[in-house]
């Protein structure tokens, strides 16, 4: 039993250091997408209370955060990166989708959609940032 | 999930050490008091709740990155060290 449990202790150590060595290293494209990203969102949010500009910049987030989910889901070794960049791409649509469809949008929403984009790329431009080289 | 389980896993990754995840975790917290005062309709509410879920992943994704990355320092240096000697 306890050269089993040292056995599953080993492997799953194991695991984590394998993957933790293989890791995707900093990748200077990702970095400025996500740069891109958050520099818009901060931008896109100022303009919310006006519906023209809105539509438009939701259509740019929308491709840029697209984008950016496309270029990280084939690097790899990068679970978390493409799991996150797919959540992001996602909060965009939503917006880009209400204002595609024509339904009515509030400033509020539309601000705290821009702020959630700009929040969060803030966050994973942190963490690419320290990513080793 | 409601918003008081939204708030409980909020207060644990606001209290993770790391200024960037706490940062990140007490804007959604913000975001949820936002969204209690109004300005919204349903089903903008209901997406924003969405997108908090979202947002919670990307911060639990975020933290297992930062983590691999210290391991990954850890593993350069302990085979930096082994060369040497």
């Amino acid at each position: 039993m306890k050269k089993f449990i040292l056995s599953v202790v080993i492997l799953l150590s194991g695991c984590t250091l394998v993957d933790s060595y293989l890791m995707t290293k900093y990748d200077a494209n990702e970095y400025l997408l996500i740069t891109q990203i958050r520099v818009s969102a901060q931008r896109f949010e100022k303009q919310c209370n006006n519906s023209s500009s809105s539509t438009g910049n939701a259509h740019a987030m929308s491709s840029l955060t697209e984008l950016f989910a496309s270029y990280t889901e084939q690097l790899p070794h990068n679970k978390e990166g493409a799991h996150s960049a797919k959540a992001l791409n996602e909060i965009a649509q939503g917006l880009w989708e209400r204002y595609n469809k024509r339904e009515p949008v509030s400033t509020a929403f539309c601000q705290v959609k821009f702020q959630s984009i700009e929040n969060m790329a803030q966050l994973i431009q942190n963490v690419s940032a320290k990513r080793p080289r | 999930m409601t918003l008081d389980e939204i708030n409980q896993g909020l207060a644990q990754l606001a209290n993770s050490g790391d200024p960037a995840f706490s940062n990140a975790a007490n804007f959604i917290a913000q975001i949820t008091e936002q969204i209690k005062v109004g300005q919204m309709s349903a089903s903008e509410y209901t997406e924003t709740l969405q997108d908090i879920q979202r947002q919670i992943s990307i911060i639990q994704d975020m933290q297992q990155m930062a983590y691999k990355e210290q391991l990954n320092t850890l593993i350069n240096g302990l085979i930096k060290i082994a060369s040497l000697v």
